[in-house]
């Protein structure tokens, strides 16, 4: 077939215009309706569904209907838990007070934000966090539980003017600015602009990364609960019996250290808010921090926080929301001694030992250096350092 | 012919019963079980000190776990729920007063002769663990299990006392019972009205239950004032088990 010069005009003629018209749409000025700065839709958007790898003997893990777990979410929260981008001088990252190697604490006894002023509480360990008050309806995070959600939590720790002391809109500026973070927003959550990028999302994504931090089931602890009876010694099985309150150990009766009471659950956190006595307090108005209290205005709950988890407590000291105790021996003191006296202080805070009658008063008698020495060995059986290494949750960049 | 007339004749009957089915069909109502907690009758206070025999004692923690709710009609028997978990001293409860907790539940309506309630989780339940269950269930609490019975904790109540009225708690009242061995189910018989906004209250009291053949219970006693470190050892949770019949009544 033979093409005539008049023809190959015609035909280049047509599509020069149709290129053009197309270009020009892109550039956006005769297209009418709002346009975006920004089109992603080039970029696929096919999300991969996460599967959470747990123990098979721990609790299903409650995701909120509306953030479900992606292969794509997870890795953009992980990106955005460990970059400063979102604190106001790009100095800190929620990873500068929540690392790994402290069980994501950062082993201080409170933290302290990018403008190096202290805040009043100690970071807290994020080891299970999914299970944190495991259902759609209540509170419970943070030392007092103030925060509904791990989506809601996330918004927190970004405008906190003793943390990363930043504004969402300064932080989503920075992040549109980045292609790599503009394609993983896309891929994470379908959204078709730059400008969709939000400060909710961020939110659900970091949420997602920190749903996957769960425990690996290697603790001694764990590989006990499995079934192998031997994965305790005898020492950290007498320690096991005494914080369950189980008794007994070969016809030999323990004293009940009652722990579990409080930090329960396979996760070993009760997700309750107790007075566990560190203060003493003649009125409920004397404590310092009110933890609870400031949530419930109820000032019966002055002084009261939550039991956190003990999992990989032998990581993250300095211990209670102050870190006033720099090790599990003073930890373990208090509790022995059975804390200080206050008006709403938890009946399960009484000294350690076993309950005789002198008198008409009920004295605890009988808790040895041995009992103590159990115990300590029991929490130290808690640590997962298979957790910690999980290259899965490391600092990605 | 013969036959045609009996087929009309039983077709007839087919359709005249399924009218008066229809018809007669009782409807079906809201029915509320309203769980409340008590002292002496008083709704019950956190922490307030109550005169107890010639001491002091005061509660903090209260929570049950309910098994088979049931409605009686004679021999007929309609179940209204599996489990349930009452908690009358939530954390976020804003003040001391004990909460009360409403279930809901629907039965056909009329008149019937009782109630059972079961108190704890019934066995073929207690089997199963916490993660057996999924997140929101009553039985997903795993700070309601005790590993050392291999059962949920029933019920928890837990308070201290002033012995000798120094100012000081030195009784630490601390009741979890649990295991198969302590379930109880109790048949309260009396008319219960099942009709458009219809319900009962179900009232706990801690007087009533420490109350155990019109004496106090002695919390002075150590061995009386928890239920025990030995998992084998059920005889404290028996006795409050036990009592619970003397404790509750629907109103
Ligand atoms: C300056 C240090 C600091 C930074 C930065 C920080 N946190 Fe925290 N985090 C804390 C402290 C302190 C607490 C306890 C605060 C309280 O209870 O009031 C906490 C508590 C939490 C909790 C509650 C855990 C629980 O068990 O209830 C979560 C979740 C959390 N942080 C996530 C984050 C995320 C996500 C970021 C980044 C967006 C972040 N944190 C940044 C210090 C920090
Ligand atoms: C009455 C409830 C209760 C009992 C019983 C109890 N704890 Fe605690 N525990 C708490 C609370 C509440 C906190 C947090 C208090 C605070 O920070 O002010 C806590 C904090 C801790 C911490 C510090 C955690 C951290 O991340 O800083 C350790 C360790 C600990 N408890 C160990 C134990 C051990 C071991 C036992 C048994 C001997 C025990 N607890 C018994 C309620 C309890």
């Amino acid at each position: 077939m033979r093409i005539y010069l008049w023809q190959w005009l015609v035909v280049s003629g047509i599509f020069g215009t149709v290129l053009f018209m197309v270009a020009c749409g892109n550039n956006g000025s005769p297209t009418p309706g709002p346009v975006s700065a920004c089109d992603l839709t080039d970029i696929p958007y096919n999300p991969q569904p996460y599967t959470i790898v747990k123990p098979a003997h721990f609790p299903e893990i409650f995701i909120p209907a509306d953030n479900p777990m992606t292969v794509e979410g997870v890795q953009l929260g992980r990106r955005l838990f460990y970059d400063p981008i979102l604190s106001g001088d790009s100095t800190q990252s929620c990873s500068s007070c929540h690392l790994p190697h402290g069980s994501f604490t950062d082993n201080k006894d409170v933290s302290v934000g990018i403008d190096g002023i202290a805040g009043r509480r100690s970071a807290m360990s994020l080891l299970n966090v999914a299970y944190v008050r495991n259902s759609a309806t209540s509170d419970g995070l943070f030392w007092d539980g103030r925060s509904k959600s791990l989506e809601a939590q996330a918004l927190k720790p970004v405008e906190d003017p003793i943390e990363m002391h930043n504004t969402w809109p300064n932080a989503l500026a920075k992040i549109r600015e980045s292609e790599d973070y503009k394609t993983r927003f896309r891929k994470a959550f379908g959204i078709t602009a730059c400008e969709d990028i939000s400060q909710e999302l961020a939110a659900k994504a970091i949420a997602q990364f920190e749903r996957i931090l769960i425990s690996s089931g290697n603790s001694k602890f764990d590989q006990y609960l499995a079934g192998d009876n031997f994965a305790l010694d005898d020492e950290e099985l007498d320690g096991k019996l005494m914080f369950f309150d189980e008794g007994l150990s070969n016809g030999l009766q323990l004293p009940d250290a009652e722990c579990f009471h409080c930090h329960g659950g396979l996760t070993l956190t009760g997700n309750q808010f107790f007075n566990n006595g560190i203060d003493s307090a003649g009125l409920l108005t004397d404590f310092k921090d009110l933890g609870r209290g400031e949530v419930t205005l109820n000032e019966w709950d002055n002084g009261k926080f939550r039991a956190p988890t003990l999992r990989n407590i032998a990581m993250s000291a300095p211990y209670m929301h102050d870190g006033r105790f720099v090790s599990l021996d003073e930890v373990l003191g208090h509790y022995i001694a059975g804390g200080k006296p206050r008006p709403n202080k938890d009946p399960f805070i009484h000294p350690l030992g076993f309950p005789m009658q002198q008198g008409t008063q009920t004295v605890y008698t009988g808790f040895t250096p041995y009992h103590k020495q159990a115990l300590l060995k029991f929490l130290h059986a808690l640590t997962d350092s298979t957790f910690v290494n999980n290259p899965d949750i490391q600092n990605p960049f | 012919m013969k036959q045609l007339g009996l087929i009309l004749f039983s077709m007839l009957l087919i359709t005249l019963s399924s009218c008066k089915d229809k018809t007669t069909e009782t409807p079906v109502s809201d029915y509320t079980l309203t769980f409340k907690a008590t002292y002496n009758g008083q709704p019950l206070e956190k922490y307030k000190y109550y005169d107890y025999s010639d001491y002091k004692v005061r509660f903090s923690r209260f929570n049950t776990y309910i098994s088979d709710v049931i409605l009686l009609k004679g021999t007929e028997e309609v179940k209204l729920s599996d489990v349930e978990w009452v908690d009358f001293t939530p954390d976020d409860a804003t003040n001391n007063l004990a909460l009360e907790v409403p279930l809901q539940f629907q039965a056909t309506e009329g008149t019937y002769t009782g109630i059972k309630i079961g108190f704890g989780v019934r066995p073929d339940l207690n089997a199963k663990r916490p993660s057996d269950f999924p997140a929101n269930h009553p039985l997903a609490k795993e700070t309601e299990y005790w590993l050392g019975w291999k059962s949920y904790i029933f019920s928890k109540v837990e308070g201290q006392g002033d012995s000798n009225a120094d100012g000081n708690d030195d009784i630490f009242l601390l009741y979890h019972c649990g295991s198969d061995a302590v379930y109880r189910s109790y048949t309260f018989n009396q008319p219960i009205v099942v009709a458009p906004g219809s319900g009962n209250s179900v009232e706990m009291d801690l007087k009533k239950l420490f109350t155990i053949n019109n004496q106090w219970y002695d919390l002075r006693i150590p061995t009386n004032q928890y239920t025990s470190n030995n998992p084998a050892d059920v005889t404290v949770a028996t006795v409050l088990m036990d009592n619970l019949v003397n404790a509750v009544s629907v109103k």
